[in-house]
C-alpha cells in the first residue's frame, strides 16, 4: 500500500504513462527470469563457447584452460564446413523466403477478416500444428513425402511417374520440414503488424483511383514491413540452428552446421570441435540477420 | 462539379438495417451534412457513395451516371477521413502525388500540382515532412489537398474535426466552409456536432434509425424542426405536454394549464388529442418584455436561475411542467430570485406543435 500513498492524491494520472503506483521498486520481479537466464542458459553456453578454445580431447566435457586456436584452424581450413555454412544459409533464407509466400495471404486474411470468430478459428489452427511435437510431426511428413509415401505411390498408381520422385533425404525434404515447423511463427509474427494498418489507409488509397492490387502492393506490403522483418528473421534463426528437421528429413545426407555439431559431440565426443563449429553457426546466424538488417533499413527508409 | 442522386440506397447486416431506404438529391456544389448521433447510419450512407460497403438496394447517381456497381477506384469520389489516413511511409508530397501518379501526369505535372495544393492548404514547404511530424490540423490539411489535386467529382468528408481540439476545430471549420465555397465542389459532410452542421452546411439531413427525418436549410431546421427528435437533437428546447383543440391552415390552437394558446404548426393534429409544445429557451419571453408583445400570458414560478455571463437561465414552472428560459444578462432588464411570481409568453410562430412521438403526419 505504501506505492499507493506515494503519489499525491489529487494529481491526475497522465494519460498513456502507467499508474504511478505500478513504476517503483518492482524491478525485482525480475529476478527469477534474470537468475533462470544466467544459471539454465548463459553459464553452459559460454562455457561450451570456452571450450572450442581447448584442444580437442575426446571424452572431456568441461572447460581445461588449454588455449589453443586448433578447433577453428580445422573448420577453415577444411572445405566441408565452408559447404555446410553456405548450405545452412541458403536453406534457412529459402524457408524464410517460402514461409514468407505462403503464410503472407494467409495472415492477410486473418488480419482482416471482419467476423472475430473466424479470425479466431484460423488462428487456433495455424497454432494446433505446434501442439503436436515436432518429431511426430515429421514422422507424418515421411508418411506422405517417402519413396514409398502418398504422393509417390499415387502418382505412381495415377500413371503420371515410373519412378519415385526423391522427395525426402535431400534438400526438398529438409525445406519442407522446415518450412513445416517454422510457418506458424511466421504468421503470428504477420497477423500482428498487418492488424496494425489503419483499414482507413487503403480505403484512402482505392478512392485515389488505386485498384486492390496496387493498393496491397504500395500501402499494405510497404506497412507490414516490420512483421516481415520480424517474421523471417525468426524463421531463419530457427532453420539455420535445427537439428531434427534436417536429421530427420535429410536422412543424414543434407549435412548443415547442426548435424555437424551433433556428430562431433554425441558421435565423437569431440566437445571441443562441436563447441567452435556452434560458434561459427552463431557466428554465420548474425552475419547473415545483420547484413539483411542493413540491407532492408537501407530500402526501408528508417521505419524498422 | 456534380450533382448527386441516393434512390432509395438501402444497407442491412442481416436482420439489422444500417440505412433505410435513403433518397436524397444533392445540388451541384452544394454543401451536404448528414447529421445524427452515432450509428444512424450516416457513416454507412458516405461509405455506401465511397463505394466501401455496398448496397443492399437502391442507387446511387451522380451526373446522372449509377455509380452502384463501380469500385471505389473507378468513382472519382474523393474522402477525408476522420483519422486523415496519411500514408504513414511516404512524404507528404508523396502523399499528395500519389492519386496523381495514377492518373499518368508527367513528373513535372505532379511537381507542380503538388506544390500548388500545398500552397492551397497553406501548407508550402511541407513536402519532404512525414505524418509523424504533422498536428492533427496539418495532417487534416494534407488529407485535403491529397483529395483535392485529383479534382474528384465529389468531396466526403467523414467527421473531419472530432479529432481535433476546440480552438483549432473552430478555426478549421470555417477554413473547409471557405475552401468549399471558393472550389465550388459538392460536399457530403458527416457529422454529429450540430454546431459543424449549422455553420457549415447549405442543407443539413438529420438522420436517425437509418432514415432521413427531416431535410433542409440551417435555418429550417432549427427553426422549423419537423419532429421531436429534431428538435431534441439541434440546440435546446422546452418541449410541453399540450392538448390539441384546433389545427387550421399551419396553426393550432392549444390549451396549456387552462389556457388557450395559439401556435404554428406542419402538422395534421386530431382534436382534443394530446401534442408537443416546442419552444427554444431564446423565445421564452418574461416580465415586461413579454407584456409589451401582447402576446398571451401565463403566470410561471421561478425555480432557479443560473448565471452563464452572458445570458441568464432561468428554470420555471408553469402548470405543472418545467421550462426554461435564457435572456440576454443586461444591467437594464428585470431580474427574478427564486420563488417569485412572472408573466411569460412568446410570440406565435416561435412556438409549434408537433405530434407525440410516432403519431401524426406531415403535412409538408
Amino acid at each position: 500500500m505504501t506505492e499507493l500513498t506515494a503519489s499525491p492524491p489529487d494529481s491526475p494520472p497522465v494519460s498513456g504513462t502507467r499508474p504511478a503506483w505500478l513504476t517503483p521498486n518492482l524491478w525485482w520481479l525480475v529476478i527469477p527470469a534474470i537468475l533462470f537466464i544466467l544459471l539454465f542458459f548463459l553459464i553452459p553456453v559460454l562455457s561450451l563457447f570456452a571450450s572450442s578454445f581447448d584442444k580437442a580431447m575426446p571424452g572431456q566435457i568441461t572447460f581445461q584452460g588449454n588455449f589453443s586456436w586448433d578447433n577453428y584452424e580445422r573448420i577453415f581450413t577444411r572445405s566441408l564446413y565452408y559447404t555446410a555454412i553456405w548450405r545452412s544459409v541458403w536453406i534457412g533464407a529459402a524457408v524464410a523466403a517460402v514461409c514468407l509466400v505462403i503464410g503472407y495471404p494467409l495472415a492477410f486474411i486473418i488480419a482482416r477478416s471482419l467476423r472475430p470468430g473466424i479470425a479466431t478459428l484460423i488462428t487456433i489452427l495455424v497454432l494446433c500444428s505446434m501442439q503436436l511435437d515436432m518429431v511426430i510431426r515429421l514422422y507424418g511428413l515421411m508418411v506422405l513425402m517417402g519413396d514409398k509415401g502418398l504422393i509417390n505411390n499415387g502418382l505412381i498408381a495415377l500413371g503420371i511417374i515410373s519412378e519415385p520422385l526423391p522427395l525426402m533425404y535431400n534438400w526438398v525434404g529438409v525445406i519442407v520440414g522446415l518450412v513445416q515447423v517454422t510457418l506458424p511463427f511466421m504468421i503470428l509474427s504477420l497477423i500482428g503488424s498487418i492488424r496494425s494498418i489503419n483499414p482507413a489507409l487503403e480505403e484512402a488509397a482505392r478512392s485515389l483511383g488505386s485498384s486492390r492490387w496496387h493498393v496491397m502492393r504500395t500501402i499494405t506490403w510497404p506497412l507490414s514491413l516490420p512483421g516481415i522483418y520480424a517474421g523471417t528473421l525468426l524463421v531463419f534463426a530457427l532453420a539455420i540452428s535445427s537439428y531434427v528437421v534436417p536429421a530427420l528429413m535429410g536422412g543424414w545426407k543434407v549435412i548443415t552446421l547442426p548435424i555437424h555439431i551433433y556428430q562431433q559431440i554425441a558421435e565423437v565426443g569431440r566437445w571441443q570441435f562441436g563447441a567452435a563449429v556452434a560458434a561459427i553457426l552463431f557466428l554465420t546466424s548474425l552475419c547473415a540477420m545483420a547484413l539483411y538488417i542493413v540491407a532492408l533499413r537501407r530500402n526501408a527508409g528508417g521505419r524498422v | 462539379m456534380s450533382d448527386i442522386r441516393l434512390e432509395q440506397l438501402t444497407k442491412s447486416y442481416g436482420d439489422s438495417v444500417a440505412v433505410d431506404s435513403v433518397s436524397l438529391q444533392i445540388r451541384e456544389g452544394e454543401f451536404y451534412a448528414l447529421l445524427g448521433p452515432s450509428g444512424c447510419g450516416k457513416s454507412t450512407t458516405l461509405r455506401m457513395v465511397a463505394g466501401f460497403v455496398k448496397p443492399t438496394a437502391g442507387r446511387i447517381v451522380v451526373d446522372g451516371q449509377n455509380l452502384t456497381p463501380l469500385p471505389p477506384e473507378k468513382r472519382d469520389i474523393g474522402i477525408v477521413f476522420q483519422n486523415y489516413a496519411i500514408f504513414p511511409h511516404m512524404s507528404v508530397a508523396d502523399n499528395i502525388a500519389f492519386g496523381l501518379k495514377l492518373r499518368k501526369k508527367s513528373r513535372s505535372e505532379i511537381d507542380t500540382a503538388v506544390r500548388a495544393a500545398l500552397e492551397q492548404v497553406g501548407l508550402t514547404g511541407f513536402e519532404d515532412r512525414f505524418q509523424r511530424n504533422l498536428s492533427g490540423g496539418q495532417q487534416q490539411r494534407v488529407a485535403l489537398a491529397r483529395v483535392l489535386v485529383t479534382e474528384p467529382r465529389i468531396l466526403l468528408l467523414d467527421e473531419p474535426l472530432s479529432a481535433l481540439d476546440k480552438t483549432l476545430r473552430e478555426e478549421m471549420k470555417f477554413w473547409i466552409k471557405n475552401l468549399q465555397q471558393k472550389l465550388g465542389i459538392t460536399t457530403i459532410y458527416v457529422t454529429h456536432d450540430q454546431d459543424e452542421a449549422l455553420t457549415m452546411s447549405d442543407r443539413i439531413g438529420v438522420m436517425r434509425a437509418g432514415q432521413i427525418e427531416q431535410s433542409g436549410t440551417p435555418q429550417q431546421i432549427y427553426e422549423e424542426p419537423g419532429t421531436l427528435f429534431v428538435t431534441s437533437f439541434i440546440g435546446q428546447s422546452n418541449i410541453l405536454d399540450v392538448k390539441c383543440l384546433e389545427v387550421k391552415e399551419h396553426k393550432a390552437t392549444i390549451e396549456l394549464g387552462g389556457q388557450v394558446l395559439q401556435a404554428s404548426t406542419h402538422h395534421l393534429i386530431g382534436k382534443g388529442t394530446g401534442a408537443k409544445l416546442v419552444i427554444r429557451p431564446e423565445n421564452v419571453l418574461m416580465g415586461q418584455e413579454a407584456e409589451a408583445q401582447g402576446v398571451p400570458l401565463l403566470a410561471a414560478t421561478v425555480l432557479d436561475e443560473t448565471y452563464q455571463g452572458a445570458m441568464l437561465r432561468y428554470r420555471l414552472e408553469v402548470a405543472g411542467q418545467e421550462i426554461v428560459a435564457e435572456r440576454q444578462n443586461q444591467f437594464h432588464l428585470e431580474k427574478w430570485d427564486p420563488g417569485a411570481v412572472v408573466r411569460i409568453g412568446w410570440t406565435e410562430r416561435r412556438a409549434r406543435v408537433l405530434p407525440e412521438d410516432g403519431a401524426g403526419s406531415s403535412s409538408g
